[in-house]
């Protein structure tokens, strides 16, 4: 029996916690069986009491049958146990008594209740009446036999741990036995009796067992009497008051040692069976009026929290939203004793003295209590967040729990200033970063209402959590003899400003909070910044930081922060107009397509590999309470967004390989879905939206793109909407007119300026400067004809075959590289962990070019020197220090020279192109060389093709 | 009809010489075709360019003249099992009905068209092996209908190496033994000339065909200046093949790795077991010994076979030739 209650504790506790209190209201109604429960089960239990074993012949159940073999197998065993007795032969009772234990379980189960048959009970007050009586007989004792004197002592042991799970059940029946006659009386005053009965009772109770010690029985009889009205408190508050005051029915017999006594008494009741989460809660309570010296005081009222936090022990609750309120109260009055009594320090490194808290208050030295303010602090913090986790965020239930936030940050504040002035910073630190995390996450409009709701809910606190203890202490029990006067404000006080709020916080973590505090707070701070816009603040903090590089060690829920983190950089990013920054932020966290997972903003499913209920367990611990989320839909907007901004463009400039650069995979992949798609229907989704816009851009159509964009729900949410979506217009016009030039161009022989103002209703600056540095870059192949404002295209696109040759001339370094590699570890020269590309600060290196675009660059500026006729063969010119490139660069070198025919023809061809580009720089000529080079080539392909053709 | 005739005489020639030179079995220096078979082969295979088509090869095994006289196309095989049985069929009735109008029905080989010189592949080495496994000298033609184009006769005879097959046949392509072989990839395949035989009867034909005047017999194919195309496809399948041949240098870079890496743990396990060793020693117990082939870490990691990366390198060099040769051919 005992096996199968520890068990399920194990299990789940809250489903432990209903079987006792069904027991308990049980036991109350089969105590007062003449007063009849409401409910049918109470009946049923009613009636079995009634008929007393007989069990319900007269119901008619479904497992009838069932039910009565094992009751009839019990009551088999109960005969063979009568039998053993008589013959007083323990070592066949101690088998029997296994026997009905296993019995018990079987019934347990099939009548499906919690509650123990009476037929059990009364076996038990049998087994006890007769041990104690052979325990008594000590001559009978010394006659027995050796194998008999062992099951009798095991029977001893077995029985006592058996019978405290059904004490009261026993006492019960004990009553019932005495005291039938008396039952019918009305409630009340069967609770009266039931107490005196019970006082009644003791001395038959100590007759039967002498060899118990006084205290053990007061210890009893006190638990008794606890577990009685364990299942009555709730009704019976005045009744267990009045337990409690005979307990300490003379205030002035009340000392210091009573108060102590009961206090480890009750203490170490804690978390066994049979003990009442609430009332342990309520006693403590009590006793805390009636402690004698403010450090007694203290020491209980830790008590008293940690009980609270017992309350609800399981992972996923939370704990009840009053308990945690009087939680937060009862912290608060541990901070007023700590304030008024500066020589108490609180410790929990030493194991104080046993009387440490004897000493009074007129007592001056130090006073050493054991207790953890931060973990508390922690403690309290978690469940509510546990609370707003679990609470359905579209109920009023959840706006009330909001409400509570002020009352935790006035506890914050005054566990900080505490820490701050006994001098221990850095458990203050830690106290401070909770407060941080209150308010990261909120921008100045938000953090305006909370303090407003702070102040104004603070006066009505204040009046409520200093009139209600103080009502409920005069209308209960003796007044409290330590009285604490309210010395720590009850009011939190905020600066006006969120960010000075921020400054001042964040700035004592970093100078005394441990890694993971810094780490957290440094993240806090980040998104806190980044929410007000301030992108190159928070930029420079997060790579001042290194966060980037540490934070895969770091624990869940850090990370969690980090991508939140970063989340709300990508969005400041694009806020402030800063494309490719904002799609570096954003686009890791949507490479995976697991965003809700990184953000912990609800659980992804995916289809390949369930979840065991334990993982899933676990995520749902780590969600974000509702009021946290960054918006979903407005993230994917913005990331879309910066994607198609810098994707559409890089698409339109890279026709002939489009797989080689490749900025957003993402995109890509939902671009190619959209297009596969045989009809195209109005956009539903932000993806649509995008999509949609995507496709408009990629013809130059920015009106038309912007107008879809304009449409998306999401920008209600930002709150300077109307700049926002300015800046990303001119950002579309832009990259349309890019577009557009990189797919038209080919059809143009020369555009002028005004055309494309008009075209993509840009000022003539802006357009002159976009073409113009597209043109430095390399992107466009064409010059400005100033006098005519026109843009003279060249025809430079380059022929498949010379795309081809890039590409494969490309692949040939790669293979020429790795060779050398492959080389050199195999003469033992590196090791041969290949020096990974490391993308970090990728993000913000606006200007690195990807390796392979690199490569490009090198190439073709090397062609451009060859093909001016310098005679420099220099293809391996960079320098690199293994023959075998050298080998491979030079019959490359040779094979381009092959190729291109006759140093002096290609000498005019370059004064022409100098000629005709004069006036610019050095290296602009350059690629005018380039350009008129394969120009050459150009025409004389499209010459064949056209005699081909 | 006067190709009947020449058949005829060739075999009654070629069995005396068989006879005569069976024992010494010298090596295959020439593969002469018969006009007919060229024509026969070119028109297979250009019919059905760009599908990719073979046929079986008949003829003569003459001392060290391989003499192919006749020629038959396979159907086009489709992907099926049945399919393929069916071709074996096909093959054998068509022999027999050869054999019955008195043809020559010895096979010496076989026959397939390619794109721009892409056959270098595991499959048609495994097709040599399974031919040579029955005939001793065994030939493949392969015939280039879109090089042709190009005003080049893309045709070669071509034959495994005999020392790559010894190397084949034990299926052991490590460095190693490369090494020993003194093969490199240049070695895998022989290519052997063609002779190109008619009777004399169509040569004084031809003759009478041939133009007068040396200006109308130039070769106007040559003239074909749309070289462009060509060269694409070939940078194309360069670049493929430059992808498969990174392939295969990772596969030998995470060779070396792991190999190093048991290098390594070999090392550290010795080490232990020879601190061990000293300890018995001094115990005065029998030493443990130094090899334990049941541990995990001495189980030799297996080499990646060469073969592949040797005929990628092969295919290569065919493509770079095909440029260059395009190049020289374009060269005003």
């Amino acid at each position: 029996m005992a096996s199968r209650f520890w068990t399920s504790q194990g299990g789940s506790d809250s489903e432990d916690d209903d079987s006792d209190y069904g027991d308990e209201i049980e036991n109350e109604v089969s105590a007062d069986a003449g007063n009849v429960g409401n409910n049918m089960k109470n009946k049923y239990i009613d009636d079995g009491n009634d008929s007393d074993g007989d069990d319900s012949d007269g119901k008619k159940r479904v497992v009838r049958s069932a039910k009565d073999k094992r009751f009839e197998e019990m009551s088999a065993t109960v005969d063979q146990m009568k039998n053993a007795m008589k013959i007083n032969d323990w070592v066949s009772l101690q088998e029997s008594f296994d026997k009905i234990n296993k019995q018990l379980e079987k019934v347990m189960r099939v009548t499906e209740s919690e509650k123990v048959p009476n037929l059990y009970i009364k076996t038990l007050v049998m087994l006890e009446d007769f041990l104690s009586q052979t325990l008594a007989n000590k001559d009978a004792k010394k006659k027995m036999s050796s194998s008999n004197a062992k099951a009798l002592n095991s029977m001893k042991q077995k029985l006592k741990k058996n019978n405290k799970q059904y004490e009261d059940m026993i006492i019960k029946c004990r009553e019932n036995l005495e005291s039938e006659e008396e039952r019918d009386e009305d409630e009340d005053e069967d609770e009266d009796e039931e107490t005196d009965s019970e006082i009644e009772e003791d001395p038959t109770k100590i007759e039967f067992k002498d060899s118990e010690d006084e205290d053990d029985d007061d210890d009893d009889k006190f638990g008794d009497s606890q577990d009685d009205d364990d299942g009555q408190w709730e009704k019976k508050m005045s009744k267990k008051d009045k337990l409690m005051d005979k307990q300490f029915k003379n205030p002035s017999e009340i000392t210091w040692d009573t108060v102590n006594k009961k206090f480890k008494e009750v203490v170490a009741a804690r978390g066994r069976k049979g003990t009442g989460r609430f009332e342990q809660v309520e006693q403590l309570t009590f006793l805390t009026k009636v402690a004698k010296t403010p450090a007694q005081k203290l020491e209980i009222l830790f008590s008293v929290v940690s009980a609270q936090f017992d309350v609800n022990p399981g992972l996923n609750g939370y704990m009840p939203i009053n308990v945690w309120k009087k939680c937060v109260q009862n912290m608060l009055v541990i901070l007023d004793i700590l304030v008024q009594y500066p020589n108490i320090v609180v410790d929990d490194m030493v194991e104080p003295d046993e009387n440490e808290t004897q000493k009074g208050p007129e007592y001056n030295g130090t006073i050493r209590v054991w207790g953890n303010l931060v973990a508390f602090v922690e403690k309290i913090d978690t469940e509510f967040f546990k609370s707003l986790q679990c609470i359905d965020p579209h109920t009023r239930e959840y706006v009330e729990r909001l409400r509570d936030e002020p009352m935790f940050s006035v506890l914050a504040q005054n566990v900080q200033d505490y820490l701050e002035r006994v001098g221990n910073l850095k458990a203050a630190a830690k106290v401070a970063l909770k407060r941080v995390e209150l308010i990261y996450y909120k921008p100045q409009e938000v953090y305006d209402a909370m303090r407003k709701l702070a102040e104004q809910t603070g006066d009505g606190d204040n009046g409520e959590a200093g009139e209600e203890p103080k009502v409920i202490e005069e209308s209960r029990g003796p007044s409290a003899f330590v009285v604490t006067p309210e010395l720590v404000p009850r009011k939190a006080t905020f600066p006006t400003n969120s960010r000075t709020h921020m400054d001042f916080l964040v700035s004592l973590i970093y100078k005394f909070g441990d890694e993971r505090t810094k780490a957290r707070s440094m993240l806090c701070d980040i998104y806190h910044h980044a929410l007000l816009d301030e992108f190159s603040t928070s930029r420079d903090l997060l790579l001042m930081s290194h966060l980037q590089e540490s934070i895969q060690h770091m624990d869940i829920s850090t990370q969690i922060l980090f991508n939140r983190a970063m989340a709300q950089l990508g969005l400041c990013a694009f806020r402030v107009g800063l494309i490719t920054e904002g799609h570096g932020c954003l686009s890791e966290l949507y490479s995976g397509g697991r965003v809700k997972e990184l953000l912990a903003q609800g659980v992804s499913q995916s289809r390949y590999h369930e979840k065991t209920p334990e993982q899933e367990r676990i995520e749902r611990r780590r969600q974000m309470p509702y009021h946290m989320h960054i918006n979903l839909e407005l993230l994917e907007a913005v990331h879309l967004i910066c994607a198609m901004l810098l994707e559409v463009p890089n698409m339109a400039a890279n026709i002939h390989d489009a797989k080689r650069k490749v900025i957003s995979k993402t995109f890509r992949r939902l671009l190619e879905v959209s297009e596969r798609q045989t009809f195209t229907g109005p956009p539903e989704n932000v993806r649509d939206h995008i999509m949609a816009a995507s496709r408009a851009l990629s013809k130059g159509d920015f009106e038309k793109a912007f107008d879809v964009i304009k449409s998306l729900d999401a920008w209600k949410l930002l709150r300077n909407r109307e700049n926002v979506l300015a800046m990303l217009k001119a950002k579309i016009k832009e990259e349309a007119l890019r577009t557009y030039l990189f797919t038209y161009s080919s059809s143009y022989d020369s555009l002028s300026l005004d055309q494309l103002t008009k075209l993509f209703d840009l000022s003539d600056a802006q357009t002159h400067s976009i073409v113009s540095k597209m043109m430095i870059n390399e992107e466009l192949h064409a010059s400005w004809d100033q006098p005519t404002q026109c843009i003279v295209f060249h025809d430079v696109e380059h022929t498949r075959l010379q795309a081809l040759a890039f590409q494969f001339t490309e692949k040939l370094s790669v293979l020429a590289d790795s060779n050398e590699r492959a080389i050199e570890a195999r003469l033992g020269g590196g090791s041969l962990d290949l020096p990974q590309r490391r993308r970090e600060n990728q993000d913000y290196a606006a200007g690195t070019a990807a390796p392979g675009g690199r490569w490009q660059e090198n190439l073709s500026f090397t062609q451009g020197r060859q093909g001016g006729g310098t005679g420099r063969t220099g293809y391996g010119g960079g320098g690199r220090p293994f023959p075998l490139s050298q080998a491979a660069g030079g019959g490359y070198s040779r094979d381009r020279t092959g190729q291109s025919r006759g140093g002096g023809y290609q000498g005019t061809r370059y004064q022409g192109a100098a000629y005709g580009g004069s006036g610019r720089s050095a290296y602009q000529s350059g690629s005018a060389v380039r350009g008129s080079q394969i120009d050459t080539s150009t025409r004389l392909v499209s010459l064949h093709r056209g005699i081909h053709a | 009809m006067a190709n009947t005739n020449t058949t005829t005489t060739t075999m009654a020639r070629s069995f005396l010489q068989v006879a005569a030179t069976e024992e010494v079995a010298s090596p295959l220096r020439v593969v002469q075709i018969e006009g007919l078979v060229i024509l026969k082969i070119i028109k297979h295979c250009k019919e059905f360019s760009p599908a990719l088509v073979t046929g079986q090869l008949l003829g003569l095994d003459v001392g060290s003249v391989l003499e192919l006289t006749n020629c038959f196309p396979f159907p086009i095989r489709e992907e099926d099992e049945e399919n393929e049985a069916e071709g074996a069929n096909y093959q054998l009735d068509m022999m027999k009905c050869l054999r019955e109008v008195n043809v020559d029905n010895n096979t010496v080989g076989w026959y397939q068209s390619t794109l721009l010189g892409s056959f270098q592949t595991v499959e048609l080495i495994e097709t040599f092996m399974n031919y040579q496994e029955n005939i001793r000298r065994c030939v493949c033609i392969i015939y280039d209908p879109s090089r042709s184009n190009q005003g080049v006769l893309a045709l070669k005879a071509l034959k495994l190496s005999d020392s790559f097959m010894e190397l084949y046949r034990s299926n052991n392509f490590t460095g190693e033994k490369l090494r020993e072989k003194n093969l490199s990839w240049v070695d895998i395949f022989e290519e052997i000339p063609i002779k190109v035989s008619n009777s004399a009867l169509i040569s004084a034909f031809m003759t009478e065909l041939e133009a007068d005047t040396p200006v109308t017999q130039c070769d106007y194919d040559r003239l074909q200046l749309s070289s462009n195309p060509f060269l694409e496809r070939n940078m194309e399948f360069l670049i493929e093949c430059m992808d498969d041949l990174s392939m295969e240098q990772q596969k030998f870079q995470f060779y070396y790795r792991s190999l190093s890496r048991q290098q390594s743990q070999q090392q550290a396990w010795l080490q232990k077991r020879r601190a061990e060793n000293a300890a018995r020693k001094a115990a005065g117990e029998e030493p443990l010994p130094e090899e334990d082939p049941a541990n995990p870490i001495f189980k030799p990691v297996p080499e990646p076979s060469r073969l592949d990366s040797f005929l990628i390198t092969n295919q290569m060099a065919n493509y770079c030739n095909q440029i260059n040769g395009e190049l020289v051919n374009q060269k005003p």
